[in-house]
C-alpha cells in the first residue's frame, strides 16, 4: 500500500462526502451520539474519582480506626451490637503496647446533638471527645484557628473545634473564632475550624465538633459509650503491618482466646472503596451498554450508506480498476471514506461535549461550589480514545462494503450506467 | 521484433443460467509495436469481449495470451492491474472520466496507482494535457467541457503512463462527426509518433484510419487484412 494512495483516498473521500453533505451528516450522527456518550461518561467518572480521592485523602490514607462498630457494614448487626464496649483502660493498654503506630488517639462520640449560637441552632451534630494529638492527623487539619492543647485538655477547658459544615451553617456570614456556642446546655468557646473534608455523599463528616476528652466525659459521661481508637501509621506503606499488629494487640487487650472471633473492627478509608467500586461499576456498565448500543446503530447506519455508495459508484470503481487500481486500492478507498465519516463524527462529538462540559462546569461552580475542582476540559486521553475508537468503528463498518466493491467485476462495472 | 500481443486459439464462454454463450470461439491474433489495428464487427460478433481480453480486464476460457512475452493466464488480479496500469491506455466511448475531479486529477489517476510522487504526477499530467491541446482546461471538471474535450482528457489519461498500447473502444461513438474527425486526427498523430493503437469500432469510415483491419463474426476472425489506403485528414 502506497502512502500516496492513502493521501489520494482521503482527498477523494472528502470530495465524495462533500458531494453528499446531508447524507454524510445524518450518517455520522450515530457516531456523534456514541462518542458523546463515551466522553461525557468518562468525564463524569473522572469527576467522581476526583471527589472520591479528595474524600479519602481527608479521612486519611494513613489512618485506621479500631472500633466496636464496623464501617463496611457487611457483618451482622446483632453480632456487632452484642460486642462489649471498648473501655478507656483498654485504649490505654493498646496504646502502650502498640509500637507500630505513630499515634494512638482515643475518641468518644455522641450522636445527634444540637449546637446553637445566639438564636441559631442546628441538630444532628456528632460531638467528639478526643485528645490534642488528633490535631496532628490529617483528619484534624485546621482551616482557621487551632486545635486544643494538652494543657486545655488537662484543665478540662470549655473549648471546641468545629467541623467546616457546622461552622458554615452556624456562622454563614460571621467569623466563628472566639464566639461562644452551646452544645446542649454547656457553653464552649470556638478556637478552631477544621478543613472541609467530605464531598458528595460524605459530607456528614463535616458535621462534627471536637472537644477535649476529659471535658466530654465530664459533660456527656462515658458510661455505655464505647471508645474508638484512631491509629496513625508512620507511613501509608506501613498500613498492612500496622493492621495485623494492631489486631494482635487488640485481641490481647480484649482477652480473646485463639478460637474466638475478633470482637472489634479495624476500619479504614479502604472500607469505602468497596462502595465506590460498585457505584463506578454501575455507571460504567450503563454507560458502556448505551455506548455499545449507539455504536451498533452507528455502524449499521454507516455500513448501509457505504453499501449505497458502492452501488452508486460502480462505474467509478470500474474506471479505477481499468486504470490499474488493485483490489487493495479500492478497499483502502472505501475504508478511508467510512473512517473519515466516523472521524468527522468524533470531532463534532468532541466539540459538542467540550461545550457541554464547559457549561456544566460553570453551572457546577455556581450551584455546587464544593465540586468546583471538577475539570471543565476534556482529558487528553479521552480525545485519543474517542478518535481511535471512531477510526476503528469506521473500519469495522466499511470493511464488508469495501470488500464487495473490490470484488466487483471490472468489465461489468464499466458497463454500469 | 517481439510482438506486444500474441493470442492463440483463445475462447471465451459465458454461462447465462443453464445456457453457454460462446463469445469467442477461436481467435488468434498478433499485434506488433507501432501497429494501427481496427477490430470491426457487428454487435454480438465478440469484439467487446476481445477488447476486454486484450485490455486484461478479463481472461480467456482457453487459449494462450502473451503480453510482451508474458503469459497473461498465469497472472493474478494484482499482476493484471499492474499491466493495465503501466502497459494499456484505455479510451472509452463514454469517456469514463470521474465527474467530480478536474481534468488534471483525472489524468493523474493512473500515476497515483503507479505510486508516482505528487510533483512528478502533476508535471507529467500538464505535459500530456498540453499535448492534446487542453493546457487551458486543466482545472475544469468534465461537466464544464465539451464532448470532444472530454475525449481529449481521456486520451491524455491513456497516454500518461506511456503505455505499450492504446485501446480505443468506439472513441467517436458519442461525438458529432466534426469532433469525431478531430479525435481521429489525434489518434492518427499518436500513431505517427510511434504509439501502438487498437481501435474497436463498428463504423467503416473510422476503421479506415487504421493500417490493418480485423473483422470478427460470431466469435471468429473472418478477415485480417492490411488497409492499403488509410484515411488521412
Amino acid at each position: 500500500m502506497k502512502i500516496s494512495e492513502i493521501v489520494e483516498s482521503v482527498r477523494f473521500s472528502l470530495q465524495s462526502l462533500r458531494a453528499n453533505k446531508t447524507r454524510s451528516s445524518l450518517t455520522s450522527l450515530g457516531v456523534v451520539i456514541g462518542i458523546g456518550f463515551v466522553v461525557l461518561m468518562g468525564w463524569s467518572l473522572n469527576g467522581l474519582e476526583q471527589a472520591w480521592e479528595k474524600t479519602i485523602s481527608i479521612v486519611g490514607a494513613d489512618m485506621m480506626y479500631v472500633d466496636k462498630w464496623d464501617w463496611a457494614g457487611n457483618k451482622k448487626w446483632n453480632t456487632i451490637r452484642s460486642r462489649k464496649d471498648i473501655s478507656f483502660e483498654q485504649v490505654k493498654l493498646f496504646s502502650e503496647t502498640n509500637t507500630y503506630a505513630e499515634l494512638t488517639i482515643p475518641l468518644l462520640r455522641s450522636w445527634g446533638k444540637r449546637i446553637g449560637y445566639n438564636a441559631n441552632s442546628i441538630g444532628g451534630i456528632a460531638v467528639m471527645g478526643t485528645e490534642s494529638s488528633y490535631g496532628q492527623t490529617s483528619a484534624g487539619n485546621i482551616e482557621q484557628g487551632r486545635f486544643f492543647t494538652e494543657f486545655e485538655e488537662e484543665r478540662t477547658a470549655n473549648v471546641i473545634v468545629l467541623g467546616s459544615g457546622v461552622a458554615s451553617s452556624l456562622f454563614p456570614n460571621a467569623d466563628a473564632l472566639g464566639k461562644s456556642v452551646k452544645v446542649g446546655k454547656f457553653s464552649f468557646q470556638v478556637i478552631g475550624i477544621l478543613e472541609k473534608r467530605g464531598f458528595l455523599f460524605m459530607d456528614f463528616i463535616d458535621n462534627q465538633v471536637f472537644v477535649p476528652l476529659k471535658t466530654f466525659v465530664n459533660y456527656f459521661g462515658s458510661s455505655r459509650r464505647s471508645y474508638s481508637i484512631a491509629v496513625k501509621a508512620f507511613s501509608v506503606a506501613g498500613m498492612d503491618q500496622l493492621r495485623e499488629e494492631s489486631r494482635g494487640y487488640m485481641r490481647n487487650v480484649r482477652g480473646l482466646t485463639a478460637n474466638e472471633d475478633d470482637d472489634f473492627s479495624i476500619n479504614e478509608s479502604k472500607a469505602f472503596d468497596d462502595n465506590i467500586k460498585d457505584i463506578r461499576l454501575y455507571i460504567w456498565s450503563i454507560g458502556l451498554g448505551l455506548t455499545f448500543l449507539s455504536f451498533i446503530v452507528g455502524i449499521i447506519g454507516i455500513m448501509n450508506i457505504m453499501f449505497v455508495s458502492v452501488a452508486e459508484r460502480t462505474k467509478e470503481i470500474g474506471i479505477r480498476r481499468a486504470l490499474g487500481a488493485k483490489k487493495s486500492s479500492i478497499i483502502t478507498q472505501f475504508l478511508v471514506e467510512a473512517s473519515l465519516l466516523c472521524f468527522i463524527g468524533a470531532i463534532v462529538a468532541l466539540i459538542g461535549c467540550s461545550i457541554i462540559i464547559f457549561i456544566g462546569k460553570v453551572l457546577i461552580v455556581k450551584f455546587y461550589p464544593d465540586l468546583s475542582f471538577i475539570s471543565g476540559y476534556l482529558p487528553p486521553s479521552l480525545l485519543l480514545i474517542a478518535s481511535s475508537v471512531s477510526l476503528f468503528v469506521g473500519v469495522l463498518a466499511g470493511l464488508v462494503p469495501a470488500i464487495r466493491a473490490a470484488n466487483l467485476d471490472p468489465v461489468e462495472s464499466l458497463r454500469f450506467e | 521484433m517481439q510482438p506486444i500481443i500474441q493470442i492463440e486459439h483463445i475462447t471465451k464462454v459465458y454461462e447465462m443460467g443453464t445456457e453457454e454463450v460462446h463469445a469467442l470461439r477461436d481467435v488468434s491474433l498478433t499485434i506488433n509495436p507501432n501497429e494501427y489495428v481496427a477490430i470491426m464487427g457487428p454487435s454480438g460478433s465478440g469484439k467487446s469481449t476481445l477488447m476486454n481480453m486484450l485490455g486484461c480486464l478479463d481472461t480467456p476460457t482457453s487459449g494462450i495470451y502473451n503480453f510482451k512475452g508474458l503469459d497473461v493466464n498465469d497472472m493474478d488480479d494484482n499482476d493484471l492491474a499492474e499491466i493495465r496500469n503501466k502497459e494499456i491506455g484505455f479510451v472509452f466511448q463514454t469517456f469514463n472520466l470521474l465527474p467530480r475531479a478536474s481534468s488534471l486529477r483525472n489524468v493523474e489517476l493512473p500515476l497515483i496507482y503507479a505510486g508516482e510522487s505528487t510533483s512528478k504526477r502533476k508535471e507529467r499530467a500538464i505535459q500530456v494535457l498540453t499535448n492534446v491541446g487542453l493546457h487551458d482546461r486543466m482545472h475544469h471538471k468534465p461537466n464544464e467541457l465539451s464532448g470532444g474535450q472530454r475525449q481529449r482528457v481521456a486520451i491524455a489519461r491513456a497516454l500518461i503512463t506511456n503505455p505499450a498500447i492504446i485501446l480505443a473502444d468506439e472513441p467517436t461513438g458519442n461525438l458529432d462527426s466534426k469532433t469525431g474527425i478531430e479525435i481521429m486526427k489525434l489518434l492518427d498523430d499518436l500513431h505517427q509518433k510511434g504509439n501502438t493503437i487498437i481501435l474497436v469500432t463498428h463504423e467503416e469510415d473510422i476503421a479506415r484510419h487504421a493500417h490493418r483491419i480485423v473483422r470478427l463474426k460470431d466469435g471468429l476472425v473472418e478477415v485480417d487484412e492490411v488497409n492499403p489506403n488509410p484515411t488521412v485528414y
